[in-house]
């Protein structure tokens, strides 16, 4: 079939058309006109993604019966999507159009006119020749559904829920213990500023019980997670009964699974478990929130105390960065209790992150609370006593008695991390925290499409973050997935043709996303194409060439790179 | 004698790269018109077939750019990248190419002035390689 290739070199203004010379690459691009097989249109415009700009090349596409269209102009970070939406209007598919930046790339970075009309010239040829092996994909639409398993009920996975229920989205709320609130629910108060107490969480939890729009489960861990954005199949099962079990649709998931507790005594120089009197700060929480009191085991408050930060660090390999700040917390229930008390602040570093810590610190300090800089540390037991023998920085040895201790154990991935990990298809990092989909752009995501992790489960994480967190994902999925909406998954995927596949499973190695099963009973590979998200390493990898990224394909990147060099 | 004139095709990856590449345009810097860009989704999508048919069709220097390591939009791709380019590198020296006329770079949406300096300085280098060779030789 002859094809009839509109090329329109857009003006900018005087951006492009001062710096190159537009009549020529005009005079030039319909010389390539090889009738009857290739008919080339050419036509200059002032300014393309105008709204005029638009119609003219609406126009000229239907007026000209096109069957191509390339147009130089700027970035497709700019236009590419205002002039696919004009292919769209015309009935153009829009695959079978080429955006050629002839403006960063040619009038913006070369100074001499005659050589950015050249490069335009040839950069323009390129994309012709492309273009020509370009084919028409089209959109599909996929149902999906604006439910939403939030995995794990502690302050995380309580905020995500209360941002996303509505009348239209229902939100399923999983929890293994048999209550919700997660480990916040231990606590007297939260810090900052002494004082707050623990009404502000109670409230969030009562407003998740209380919500028709969410259904929680309780003594409950996912069974089976299967499928992509906007349709996984969930199976759940009632830790006690395997038999106990409820089947559903949701359109994402939010891991929320939370943190544990680093256990000390895996460093016996703690003391831990052995030596009486030895406390993990959750302990001291728990009772205090309990009892409202911090008592030795002999049921006398203690008269001194030493708080030994950062318990587990050097062996975890990171900072925890909550415990700084709650052991100040814990200091002062202790002044509260007995102003008398002497206590000792043991650290290696001090992590004050956020804008009110610094604050904090300064007002336990000057509750007459000494800190002391160590190096190393250790618990020992002499008959009835118990002392810290310490080494300072200036590496100086001392030792201090003490009655109370009380330690901080690191933060730790919550256990059956990569149970959850390897249902969901998602990574874990080097310390066993989920892995996000970057660390600096996308936080919030992982690598699977539909699947998000908030609180402490990708991070140790302070309340607020884990708040931040949550309202971040319930942004994610109320603008992925609107009720009523359908899903257009990503057309450039990659495709593995059955007749050239031997069934090396190169390509299932290479993939990022897990899009590519293995076809066992036919012994070849195949692409998942809810999952693919076309960044043709598979295709690269593949030593049949049986692979193939759609808009992507090896004939068309040979056609523009031929050209480009001709 | 004519100044030679080097074409080199340089792979961006469109979500780092070619977006480094856009603002050396934005930022009106200078590279010479040599570089010709081919945009990929991400530098994994290059096969290292594309890379000796560009060296036999008489490309004097071919250039990727992707996301710094860590970067890639795709999670793993440029590390797939890589270990091609490296493997690709030999092979060009067991077929008799120029295995110096390859580049692999990291550049990141906002590094305009690192491709722009890259761009000139590969292009210098290559320029003073001459013309690729391998295009008059007819060996394979
Ligand atoms: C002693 C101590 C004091 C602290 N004090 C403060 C403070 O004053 N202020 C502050 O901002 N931060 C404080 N923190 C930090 C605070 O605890 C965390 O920020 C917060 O708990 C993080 O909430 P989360 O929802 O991410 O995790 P979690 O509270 O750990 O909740 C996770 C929930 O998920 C459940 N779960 C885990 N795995 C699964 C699974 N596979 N299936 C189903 N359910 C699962 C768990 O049972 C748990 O209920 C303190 C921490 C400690 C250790
Ligand atoms: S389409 Fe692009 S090149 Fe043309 S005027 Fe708009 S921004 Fe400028
Ligand atoms: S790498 Fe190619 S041949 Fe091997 S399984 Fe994948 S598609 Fe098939
Ligand atoms: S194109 Fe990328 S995401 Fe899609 S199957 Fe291949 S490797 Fe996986
Ligand atoms: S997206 Fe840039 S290298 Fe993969």
């Amino acid at each position: 079939m002859s094809k009839k290739i509109g090329v329109y070199v857009c003006e900018c203004g005087p951006n492009i058309a001062d710096k190159v010379d537009i009549k020529k690459i005009l005079a030039e691009i319909s010389s390539l006109s090889e009738p009857p097989e290739r008919i080339i249109i050419t036509k200059k415009h002032k300014l393309l993604c105008s709204n005029e700009g638009q119609d003219f090349l609406a126009d000229e596409i239907k007026k000209n019966e096109l069957t191509h269209l390339v147009i130089a102009a700027c970035s497709p970070r700019d236009h590419d999507i205002t002039f696919m939406n004009v292919c769209k209007r015309t009935n153009l598919n829009p695959y079978l159009y080429k955006l050629i930046n002839i403006r960063e790339h040619c009038a913006w970075i070369i100074p001499d006119k005659e050589e950015a009309t050249e490069k335009a010239i040839q950069y323009i040829r390129a994309g012709i020749n492309r273009v020509a092996y370009q084919a028409p994909l089209t959109e599909k639409e996929l149902d999906s559904i604006p439910d939403v398993l939030v995995i794990g009920a502690g302050i995380a996975g309580i905020e995500s829920s209360l941002s996303l229920a509505s009348e239209k989205r229902k939100v399923y709320l999983l929890e293994r213990t048999s209550s919700i609130g997660g480990k916040v629910t231990k606590f007297e108060k939260i810090l900052p500023h002494q004082g707050t107490n623990l009404d502000i969480i109670r409230e969030k939890i009562q407003a998740v019980q209380e919500n028709e729009n969410i259904k929680i489960f309780t003594e409950t861990e996912v069974d089976k997670a299967v499928g992509f954005l906007g349709n996984f199949e969930i199976t759940l099962k009632n830790i006690h009964n395997d038999d106990q079990k409820n089947e559903f649709k949701v359109g994402a998931i939010v891991v929320a699974t939370g943190y544990n507790l680093f256990n000390p005594e895996k460093i016996p120089r703690y003391g831990y478990g052995k030596i009486e009197d030895v406390y993990t700060s959750m302990e001291i929480e728990e009772s205090n929130s309990k009892t409202g009191k911090i008592l030795l085991k002999s049921g006398k408050p203690p008269r001194t105390a030493a708080l030994i930060h950062c318990v587990g660090r050097e062996e975890k390999g990171y900072c925890s960065r909550v415990c700084c700040n709650y052991m100040f917390k814990i200091a002062q229930y202790l002044k509260e209790k007995r102003p008398d008390i002497k206590i000792t602040e043991f650290y290696q570093d001090l992590c004050l992150p956020n804008k009110a810590d610094q604050e904090f610190f300064v007002d336990t300090k000057n509750k007459e609370v000494d800190f002391i800089r160590f190096k190393d540390i250790s618990i020992k037991q002499k008959d009835k006593e118990k002392f810290i023998e310490y080494t300072k920085t200036d590496g100086k040895k001392e030792k201090i008695p003490a009655e109370m201790i009380i330690l901080a154990p690191a933060i730790e991935p919550a256990a059956g991390s990569e149970d959850i990990a390897e249902l969901l298809n998602i990574s874990l990092d080097e310390m066993g925290f989920f892995q996000e989909a970057h660390q600096k752009l996308n936080p919030v995501a992982t690598s699977i499409d539909g699947v998000f992790i908030v609180g402490s489960a990708q991070n140790p994480k302070n309340i607020p973050d884990s708040i931040m967190d949550a309202q971040a994902v319930g942004g994610k999925i109320l603008t992925q997935l609107i009720p009523g909406v359908k899903l257009v998954p990503e057309v450039t995927i990659s495709e593995i043709s059955d007749a050239f596949c031997t069934g090396c499973q190169t390509c299932l190695s290479v993939c990022s996303y897990g899009a590519i099963y293995f076809d066992e009973d036919r012994n070849i590979s195949v692409v998942n194409e809810a999952i693919c998200r076309g960044c043709g390493n598979c295709v690269a990898s593949c030593p049949s060439g049986a692979a193939h990224a759609k808009h992507f394909t090896s004939p068309q990147i040979y056609q523009e790179v031929l050209e480009a060099i001709r | 004698m004519k100044e030679h004139k080097p074409k080199i095709i340089c792979f961006l990856c469109k979500w780092c790269t070619s977006a480094g590449a856009d603002l050396a345009g934005t930022s009106r810097l200078r590279y010479p018109p040599a570089i010709l860009p081919i945009r990929v989704m991400c530098s994994s999508r290059i096969d290292p077939a594309f890379i000796i048919k560009a060296f036999l069709n008489g490309a004097d220097g071919v250039f990727i750019g992707g996301c710094h390591p860590g970067d890639c939009h795709y999670q793993e791709g440029n590390y797939h990248t890589r270990r091609r380019f490296a493997i690709l590198k030999k092979v060009f020296d067991a077929l008799g190419l120029e295995s110096k006329r390859l580049k692999l770079s990291w550049i990141s949406a906002s590094e305009g002035v690192k491709f722009a300096r890259v761009s000139n300085e590969y292009t210098e280098k290559i320029k003073s390689f001459g013309e690729n060779p391998t295009k008059s030789n007819v060996f394979l």
